[in-house]
């Protein structure tokens, strides 16, 4: 039996401790899976496991044997493979030669030798009960399901010493249907037969339960257990997995006056991944948006917005339809912080005060028509003020900011059109914890002005601490609509999973 | 390091002056010269700094040396069918409109690539400029005398040795096109929504900008920019013929990247790209009355294009890597 281990690795970044001595041990003929809330420090440890993040302190062992250097060559050789959610195809080649990318074409008199290369390929296919698919095909005839399959096989074609042996696969199944999840699943159970082992990061509950040989729980960067999979239960990891200690992280909502009157109201919105969501959020109100991965929540603030065209429903701020464009909708006062704040939020080599005043341009000008550049440094300088944000000057590029304060330039840009609903995604991504604690703050004091927030967010301390009610989103519904009071992470984590006995859980 | 990034590209551009006023005293350093190459850069400032206002996007237009072509021949033929002067001139600036819109149709509403789109439309304009005027120049008394004399034209400036020099009028129509320009991109909402467009594209749809239709206007600017030069320059010569403005396209580019690596972010500004479009006229008519044989001064020509760039490039590297 083939064995790689992990031992008391380590790993801070500034003043963060990502991991703290965790520990791990992936044999041959298992799957392990890793399980964890966002922040846990899974990402960290793959990152490491795959040679791309050095540990601080602690080694990587095969059989007992300390790895020289912790590099992607030296892993690889080690018999490592990952399976990545975002999948590398290059679409105009075969599945042969898709297959082939990271090896030598066979060759003949140095040319390709065509048929090699196909029945190299059509041989792996079989190993894995994939002989249904014909690597003479286009990779692009191929959903994505099958084009991971692919990728899973092309690691059998001939590696010699370094054969794989371990795969690791993270979040698998996040852009697959069920059924091909289901033939992921038959691929895993063949590797698994054939002697390889399987390290299966996932956040969903019901693969983990179906797969899983041995179970390990990440929180706060700790190792909180490892166990066989018969010893534990669905209650007992997500109760692991959640328990996370924040009190005092979240301030006291002051004022506590009782929401006013509807502001923004979404019926039967249909758009992209959202199949349908029916929504209400009163003046001073917040609601939260939560779900695993993949459920929709992102998507449903840019359906909102009109960055995803709807195909039914409508969404109204104030009783007045808004139609479907972000133009449209900054113009109705909806505001809009997006999760991905380099690419969908700044102009990086752009000055604060113009990516504060992008969406205000017109309202801003003189004569509707002509900049007014005072007025518009002005503005980012006191919506800067009231955001906390530190900066040298407005005309600073952002490029130049940390993420907290990149993050308060986008609340200051939605702030200054006196917005009627702000639509935050992941408002704390990537935020430092003293800058989190601020934009905390920010938010609710924006809700005590009377803005409706609607707040799409991964991180359940986070969504319960700050949120009045939060909607639960499965599989692109907004399935229900929970109180947030008094409500336990295990609790919520259990609707996310759609589990019914609840109780037991809190 | 961060100074030669900055300031580089002008030190290069005053050492090019200087050189020239060295080498050639009588003549370089005088007013006529000066306006001599003020009438020669006026058609590619015209053209560069419109073509500026879609760079800025982070699109380029190349139909804009056919479509000066084509602006040209339509006026003449206009005048040969004894259009007056005004309606024809008119009409090739439509003409210019309707191409740019065109041109913006297909990049931002059919979603072509602006360099496969506009490649195909300078195909096609040029193709038209040979099917109107049926692949001949179009010269001699078909066109009006007051069309050819405006390029001669101009008040009057200053008088030396008993000469009366005058102010071309082609510079002043160039400077007039550069100030609207200027006006539009730094000084109105449209023009910083389209900084915003090439700053972060996405980013700018999310924060309310309508990129489609900014899009499709912009390249407005580029067909009526270059008709405006095609008549300038059919004025200029009192002629027009199907190929004379395909010369100006890859100049004009070349200005405006010129330009990008004197500014602070490397963005393409007008005044920056005129700056572009004197240093490259200067370096024309320097080397010509050096007597620089014009093949060997292409070479040179584009040899202090790609330093100029080349240079500016890796001091940004640098400044990354740092």
């Amino acid at each position: 039996m083939t064995q790689f281990d992990l031992t008391h690795i380590g790993r801070c970044f500034g003043a963060v401790t990502a991991l703290d001595d965790v520990s791990l041990t992936l044999s041959s003929g298992e799957v392990h899976a890793l399980m964890g809330e966002n922040g846990a420090g899974k990402s960290t440890l793959i990152r490491i496991l795959a040679g791309l993040d050095r540990p601080d302190t602690g080694w990587l062992a095969l059989d007992g044997t300390a790895l020289p250097r912790n590099s992607p060559a030296s892993i690889r050789a080690a018999g490592l493979r990952f399976i990545h959610q975002e999948l590398h195809a290059v679409s105009g080649l075969s599945i042969a030669e898709n297959m082939h990318l990271d090896h030598p074409y066979p060759r003949r008199l140095g040319l390709v030798n065509w048929r090699a290369l196909n029945t190299a390929a059509a041989q792996a296919l079989g190993r894995l009960g994939l002989g249904r698919l014909d690597p003479r095909r286009p990779m692009s005839d191929l959903g994505p399901g099958d084009q991971m399959l692919v990728r899973i096989a092309a690691t059998l074609i001939g590696d010699g010493p370094s054969a794989p042996w371990l795969y690791v696969m993270d979040e698998p199944t996040a852009a697959l249907t069920s059924e091909e999840s289901e033939r992921l699943f038959d691929v895993i159970g063949d590797l698994t037969r054939q002697g390889a082992g399987i390290l299966y990061v996932s956040h969903r509950m019901p693969e983990v339960l179906r797969l899983a040989d041995r179970v390990t729980v990440l929180r706060d960067g700790h190792r909180v257990s490892t166990q066989p999979l018969s010893e534990t239960s669905q209650q007992t990891i997500i109760e692991q997995m959640t328990g996370r200690d924040l009190s005092g992280l979240f301030p006291d909502r002051h004022g506590d006056q009782a929401p006013g009157p509807e502001v923004l109201s979404v019926v039967g919105l249909r758009a992209g991944r959202v199949i349908s969501a029916d929504l209400s959020v009163r003046a001073g109100e917040i609601l939260g948006v939560a779900g695993v991965a993949g459920s929709g929540r992102g998507a449903l603030l840019q359906a909102i917005v009109g960055a995803i065209p709807a195909e039914a429903g409508t969404v109204a701020v104030n009783a007045v339809r808004v139609r479907g464009s972000p133009a449209e909708a900054w113009r109705h006062g909806i505001a809009y912080v997006p999760r991905e704040r380099r690419s969908q939020g700044l102009m990086l080599g752009r000055a604060i005060f113009e990516n504060v005043a992008l969406p205000h341009l017109g309202a801003l000008a003189r004569a509707g028509l002509f900049l007014n550049h005072g007025r518009q440094r002005r503005l980012a300088r006191d919506l800067g003020r009231a955001v906390t944000l530190k900066a040298a000057s407005v005309d600073q590029s952002c490029r130049e900011l940390s993420g907290g304060n990149q993050q308060k330039v986008l609340f200051a840009r939605a702030l200054a059109g006196n917005p009627r609903v702000l639509l935050l995604d992941e408002p704390t991504r990537g935020v430092d914890i003293g800058a989190r604690f601020e934009i905390y703050r920010l938010i609710h004091r924006l809700s005590a002005q009377g803005i409706a927030i609607l707040m799409a967010s991964s991180d359940l301390p986070e969504i319960i601490g700050l949120c009045d009610r939060i909607a639960v989103m499965r599989d692109g519904r907004v399935a229900e609509t929970l109180d947030a009071e008094g409500l336990s992470e295990a609790a919520l984590l259990a609707r996310f999973y759609h589990i019914d006995k609840t109780e037991q859980v809190a | 390091m961060w100074l030669i990034r900055r300031f580089g590209g002008l030190f290069g551009m005053i050492a090019v002056v200087v050189f020239f006023a060295a080498s050639l005293p009588e003549t370089f350093l005088t007013l006529r010269n000066w306006l001599n190459i003020g009438q020669q850069i006026s058609m590619l400032a015209v053209i560069a700094a419109t073509m500026t206002v879609v760079m800025v996007m982070g699109d380029f237009d190349l139909s804009v040396g056919s479509m000066a072509s084509l602006s040209g021949i339509v006026a003449a033929t206009l005048f040969v069918q004894d259009w007056s002067i005004p309606a024809a001139v008119a009409a090739a600036v439509a003409v210019g409109l309707a191409g740019g819109l065109f041109n913006g149709i297909i990049v931002s509403l059919v979603g072509i690539l602006p360099f496969v789109g506009t490649l195909a439309t300078l195909t096609v304009f040029s193709g038209l400029a040979f099917l109107i005027s049926d692949g001949r120049t179009i010269f001699g008394r078909d066109i009006p005398a007051p069309f050819g004399d405006f390029a001669r034209g101009g008040p009057p400036l200053a008088s030396v040795d008993d000469r009366v020099l005058l102010l071309p009028n082609l510079v002043i129509v160039a400077a007039l096109v550069v100030l609207v320009v200027w006006v539009v991109l730094e000084q109105t909402t449209y023009g910083r929504r389209l900084y915003a467009i090439g700053g972060n594209r996405e980013a700018a749809r999310l924060a309310g900008v309508p990129v489609r239709t900014l899009r499709l206007t912009a390249f407005a600017f580029t067909g009526v920019g270059a008709a405006l030069a095609g008549l300038m320059y059919a004025s200029r010569v009192a002629s027009a013929n199907p190929t004379q403005g395909d010369g100006l396209m890859l100049t004009a580019i070349a200005a405006v990247f010129l330009g990008m690596t004197l500014t602070r972010d490397g963005q393409p500004r007008v005044l920056a790209t005129l700056v572009g479009v004197v240093v490259l006229g200067v370096l024309d008519n320097g080397l010509t009355q050096m007597r620089v044989d014009s093949y060997v001064r292409e070479v040179l020509v584009g040899t202090i294009i790609l330093i100029a760039v080349g240079l500016s490039a890796l001091g940004r590297d640098g400044l990354v890597r740092r």
